[in-house]
């Protein structure tokens, strides 16, 4: 073996992992040639110094400081690709404003005090309520039943309606025959009672 | 991803020994790696020596860029570090580790030519195979081994002229 053999070898004979036979080879060598033992030796002695020196750990923010620079790099690439959505965005950019998020959220707030105060009842939504099927049975009881409300409504406006017309069209006879029966009690009365004054207007009629 | 910024962020500040440079070349590769992604075919090699080369292209890049400055400013530097280290050394059993023994492993590899520099810091920091080496440096693996041997050689001479105890 020569010296630059052995150069060639050094690296995985300082790693230990040399078959034995190539191992005793290298072995040999070293000892009969001082500088390629000098060589071994400053190399086993690098290794195992840089051995002994603590892992380099970049600084926690670093990882922080890649992934908001990515994210910006992202967003620069991304109105390329966005198409609708961006489009969409930029044109709900002025409403979606911190002040308009503070009014809504105001007049939510307002909403529901008065709400509270006129005795509406609110209740909690659960999870269970979003459920689509669950949803459209709901919007579909609520139309069944304002439409129930709506005919019963409807009909006891009619009920009353025929009511009141009937009472009218019974009262209308009796007022039309009441001048009639009025007249025909009357007459026999005033003159039952008093039978001069008709006499009298007779009379004065005569005269 | 963390493992790889740690990595990246590794090679870096030990090629360049600036904690700062060294953060601001970490996030200038990933940004790197994010534009250039498409590039990467899974069947033409691993991420890690993908990772690697542009990690090292991008070292070389800066370098080059501030070979000058460097030479003036640092050296000084870091023979004060080798002193100041070793003094500590003598006084407790004289076998530096942990992150005195990082410090001064950190001044002895700005002495190293920057080819011995990144065949050492590719193998003995970043712990990859001789054949991955050779594909990130785009030579030979004998001619990584030849650079290691002697890259580790003059590394031990540096600390012993400093009488850091190797």
């Amino acid at each position: 073996m020569n010296c630059a053999e052995l150069e060639i070898l050094l690296c995985d004979y300082l790693d230990g992992a040399l078959p034995a036979e190539r191992k005793a080879e290298v072995e040999a060598h070293l000892a009969g040639c001082a500088s390629c033992a000098s060589l071994a030796k400053d190399a086993q002695a690098a290794v195992e110094f840089i051995g002994r020196a603590e892992v380099v750990e970049p600084p926690p923010e670093l990882l922080t400081r890649i992934l908001f620079h990515l994210r910006g790099e992202v967003q620069r690439e991304a109105p390329v690709a966005a198409g609708a959505r961006h489009w969409f965005a930029q044109w709900l950019r002025p409403v979606l404003q911190p002040k308009f998020a503070m009014g809504m959220a105001m007049t939510v707030l307002s909403l529901s005090m008065l709400g509270r105060f006129a005795g509406i009842e609110v209740r909690q939504l659960t999870a269970a309520d979003l459920d689509p099927v669950k949803i459209v049975m709901n919007i579909e009881d609520r139309v069944h039943r304002g439409w129930l409300a709506v005919r019963k409504y409807y009909e006891n406006l009619r009920l009353v309606y025929e009511i009141q017309t009937r009472i009218q069209e019974w009262t209308v006879p009796e007022e039309d025959d009441q001048p009639a029966a009025n007249d025909a009690s009357k007459g026999p009365a005033t003159d039952g009672a008093s039978g001069r004054p008709s006499t009298d207007r007779r009379e004065r009629g005569a005269k | 991803m963390k493992a790889y910024t740690q990595r990246v962020y590794a090679m870096c500040y030990r090629f360049t020994n600036s904690a700062s440079e060294a953060q601001d070349l970490t996030q200038e590769v990933f940004l790197r790696v994010f534009r250039t992604l498409k590039s990467f075919r899974a069947g033409e090699g691993s991420f890690l020596v993908w990772l690697t080369r542009l990690t090292r292209n991008l070292l070389i890049d800066h370098y080059r860029r501030n070979r000058t400055d460097r030479v003036t400013d640092s050296i000084e530097d870091q023979l004060g570090v080798l002193e100041e280290k070793v003094s500590l050394s003598t006084r407790t059993d004289g076998m530096l580790a942990g992150r005195e023994a990082s410090e001064v492993l950190q001044a002895g590899l700005a002495r190293l030519s920057p080819e011995l520099r990144e065949a050492v810091i590719l193998r003995d920091v970043e712990e990859m195979e001789y054949r991955e080496i050779a594909q990130v440096l785009n030579v030979p693996e004998g001619t990584v081994k030849s650079r290691l041997n002697r890259g580790r050689a003059e590394l031990a001479r540096v600390l012993r002229r400093h009488k850091v105890v190797v």
